[in-house]
């Protein structure tokens, strides 16, 4: 059975992967608690600004700058955790 | 300035170099959009995933083209317009969210610059490094930057990268179509010279051209070139007059040319005169293959350095030449801004 | 490299709308960067910028120019700036039109500035605006091209905040080979909801007048101006002709670090210091006075103060100009080029305004007060790009 936190991982890994245009990857791909600036996504500090536009657009959530966002945007889980807590939308 | 290796991305086959041994694409569009490769094996999927078409057919080319040369001093680009489907969309993000929270990307990667910074970035190459963004004169102003760094580095054996890149987006598509450049009715390539309208048809590509010092294996060189923004129809005889008398050249020196004629019937006046002084040559109508855009005489380049090497004999028209030596490129752009490009074995 | 000198100067700037204006503002620490007055954006109350304070209309008017030909912003501030620098060049209007004349000049913005109606036309919206043919960054220089006739080479370069800086070291190398006898080089960008946009997307917008190489700096202002410098061998001056600076030498390399930041160790950066010290056979003792890039940033004031650091033991007087004007994008290395020339001529360092509390990693700081009586023989001058397109040019006092 699936929760609404799993629900919200699925939902969430859809929208980094079209708002990041990361071709050929699917939520399954992504696993939660890799860190996304890491080695193996490989995200750099433009995405860090994308992400901010993400979270503001599909959850409502203002973060001002990516030195901000660094502490929340580690991992997949402490995103969702996140958003679960603080979204508007 | 030798040239000893190329390669093109554009609307006939020539990422494969099928068109370079004879394949023809019969163009029926109002759009001559470039056939592409797969990027997948040249180009990582972490860069990938943010191109647009432009800076994709530009690393499309350069990556393969470095990967099998020396790494070059240096890295010089011309582009009219830069990477406008990004421009278009980070555009269309400031009119749809009301200049509110806006996504980066489009924005940096549409700065024309863009494609030259991520190749050094790719190549890890921290040489010389230039952008020139001179409208119809682009790549003309692109091959002068080139020539000054040859000369200024003439005791020591030096490589460029030289290349031009020009892409077709809704953007600048329906820019040109608001401002009349393009024909209403359809025409194919074939026909596209005998058409007696006004416009053309547009294209898009990339072509690259590995350049030495040293002419050593060379394929061809790039000899002489002259520009103007200002010229009238009664001064291009004198034009290319002068030209190549500057050369040590006259005009039965000239195994070839190669003309941008495209259709346009208020504009390929200009060609017909040039034509009148050259009498009958082998001549080669490069906009047939891939339409009107800024950097096309890029594409001309690279045709001329493929003739030069016996290859795409199929374009040549007046008649069946012998391997050329010696080939004049003469294009104009709305017959406001004019090039000349000679080019040798 | 042989000698190529500085005969005229012209530039329109937020501080000035012409030298005289420009420098006075310069020597009494008048910044330009505030509410913008003609500049319409959501940004228009919420953001500072370094706005030029003339309206198209009353350029238009000044310059004698018929409406609705498609004159944008770029191009009426790019006109008005030219004409400065070719008068006070005393080039003739055959010297002009002449085809040992080269015409070198750069935008990002181009006719961009007019973004309404870009979008009106690029998504094919009714008619087409009047500015239909005009956006390309190389418009402005066509225009100019074709007012004056002018017969020779014509470039246009765009290597993003680099640009213009490029544009002169491009003219030198061209008149080096005897090719011309002079070159009008410089740049123009205005304010655009396109540019202001872009770079807020990035978060590198400071809402408060930027405070370059100030710990608690935020992000640059953006701000707008026009400039162009005539360039001659120093050989072919004679009469009346005055030189108003040496261009001694040039530095051009990329970070190839990141689209649009810079590497940590500021590889580019001193790359191209040195490239240009070389070029002009000086030492970096040798430089009296640096214009830093100092865009306000996090990341360019720190990584430019570290490349000061491993370049110069003993960092020489700098500081930052757009603490004055804003980021002018292509026009600002023209437009430093030029403040650099003026802090020669007057011997002088304009300080980095707004600085409370100065970046504390390194022993030295920006000067922080209008200067006067300051021996300056050498000025270095660096204009960093997205795309990691790096710039040094170094001017020297004239004997």
């Amino acid at each position: 059975m699936t929760t609404d936190r799993e629900e919200l991982i699925v939902e969430f890994k859809e929208h980094l992967i079209k708002y990041l245009n990361l071709l050929d990857l699917t939520p399954a791909d992504i696993k939660n608690d890799v860190p996304l600036f890491g080695e193996e996504l490989g995200l750099d500090s433009i995405d860090s600004v994308e992400l901010i536009v993400l979270l503001d657009r599909e959850y409502g959530i203002k973060i001002k700058n990516p030195t901000e966002g660094r502490q929340i945007l580690v991992d997949v889980n402490t995103i969702v955790d996140y958003i679960a807590a603080n979204r508007t939308k | 300035m030798y040239i000893t290796d190329l390669y093109a991305i554009s609307p006939q086959k020539t990422h494969d170099l099928s068109f370079e041994n004879g394949d023809w694409q019969v163009l029926n569009e109002y759009i001559y959009k470039a056939i592409e490769p797969s990027y997948q094996d040249v180009i990582p999927n972490s860069q990938l995933r943010r191109m647009g078409k432009a800076v994709r057919m530009g690393i499309g080319v350069s990556l393969p083209l470095l990967g099998r040369n020396p790494k070059p001093d240096g890295i010089i680009f011309g582009t009219a317009n830069g990477g406008l489907e990004d421009c278009i969309k980070f555009l269309n993000q400031i009119v749809e969210y009301n200049e509110g929270v806006l996504t980066p990307t489009n924005f940096v990667q549409s700065t024309p610059n863009a494609l030259a910074g991520q190749v050094a970035l790719l190549s890890e190459n921290q040489g010389y490094n230039m952008t020139h963004v001179n409208g119809s004169l682009a790549f003309e102003s692109a091959l002068l930057d080139a020539a000054l760094y040859f000369d200024e580095h003439k005791t020591e054996e030096r490589r460029i990268l030289l290349g031009a890149v020009e892409e077709i987006s809704d953007y600048n598509y329906n820019i040109d179509r608001l401002g009349e450049r393009f024909k209403q009715e359809l025409v194919s390539n074939e026909e596209l010279l005998n058409s007696k309208t006004s416009g053309s048809y547009c294209g898009e590509g990339s072509t690259q051209f590995y350049l030495s010092s040293n002419p050593e294996n060379s394929l061809a060189k790039f000899s002489a070139f002259k520009q103007s923004s200002h010229l009238s129809q009664a001064e291009i005889g004198d034009f290319i007059g002068s030209f190549l008398a500057e050369q040590n050249l006259q005009v039965s020196d000239i195994d070839c040319l190669l003309l941008g004629k495209n259709g346009d019937v208020s504009t390929d006046s200009w060609y017909e005169e040039t034509e009148k002084l050259f009498g009958a040559k082998p001549t080669v109508y490069f906009k047939k293959s891939v339409g009107e855009y800024r950097t096309v005489s890029a594409f001309a380049s690279y045709l001329a350095v493929q003739l030069l090497n016996g290859k795409a004999k199929h374009l040549v028209e007046n008649s069946i030449p012998t391997e050329p030596k010696t080939i004049l490129i003469y294009n104009h752009f709305d017959a406001i801004r004019h090039s000349l490009i000679l080019i040798q074995k | 490299m042989a000698e190529i000198v500085v005969t005229g100067m012209g530039a329109i700037s937020s501080i000035g709308l012409t030298i005289a204006e420009n420098l006075h503002s310069l020597k009494h620490e008048i910044s330009g960067i505030q509410r913008a007055k003609h500049f319409k954006s959501h940004y228009s109350d919420s953001l500072v910028f370094g706005e030029i304070d003339q309206s198209d209309t009353s350029l238009l008017e000044e310059l004698g120019l018929e409406k609705g030909l498609g004159y944008t912003r770029t191009t009426l501030i790019a006109i008005k700036a030219f004409r400065e620098a070719v008068a006070n060049a005393q080039l003739t209007p055959e010297d002009i039109a002449s085809t040992r004349t080269a015409f070198i000049s750069s935008s990002t913005v181009g006719g961009m500035c007019y973004t309404d109606d870009l979008y009106h036309d690029a998504n094919m919206q009714g008619s087409p605006s009047e500015y239909v043919k005009n956006y390309e960054g190389s418009d402005h220089a066509l225009q100019i091209v074709r007012l004056y006739g002018m017969k020779g080479i014509t470039d246009v370069v765009n290597t993003a905040c680099s640009s213009s800086a490029n544009a002169i070291a491009l003219g030198a190398r061209l008149l080096e080979t005897g090719k011309v006898d002079r070159v009008i080089a410089g740049g123009s960008d205005c304010l655009a909801k396109f540019t202001v946009n872009g770079f807020n997307s990035l978060r590198i917008l400071s809402e408060e007048p930027c405070k370059p190489f100030d710990t608690n700096r935020e992000g640059l202002s953006l701000g707008e101006a026009a400039a162009y410098v005539v360039l001659e061998r120093k050989t072919d001056v004679s009469g009346t002709k005055k030189i108003q600076a040496a261009f001694s030498g040039f530095g051009i390399c990329n970070d190839a670090f990141h689209p649009s930041a810079t590497s940590d160790d500021a590889r580019g950066p001193r790359m191209a210091m040195e490239l240009a010290l070389k070029r002009a056979n000086l030492n970096p003792e040798d430089i009296q006075y640096i214009n830093a890039h100092g865009t306000g940033t996090p990341n360019n004031d720190v990584t430019e103060s570290y490349a000061f650091s491993k370049l110069f033991k003993n960092v020489p007087p700098f500081s930052s100009t757009k603490s004055y004007v804003g980021h002018t994008l292509a026009a600002a290395g023209v437009l430093e080029a030029i403040y650099s020339i003026l802090a020669i001529q007057n011997q002088e360092v304009y300080p980095s305004l707004r600085i409370e509390e100065p970046i504390a990693d390194f022993s030295f700081q920006p000067t922080l007060k209008y200067t006067p009586e300051v021996a300056i023989q050498h000025v270095l001058s660096n204009s960093f790009g997205f795309g990691g397109n790096c710039t040094s040019l170094i001017f020297s006092a004239c004997i």
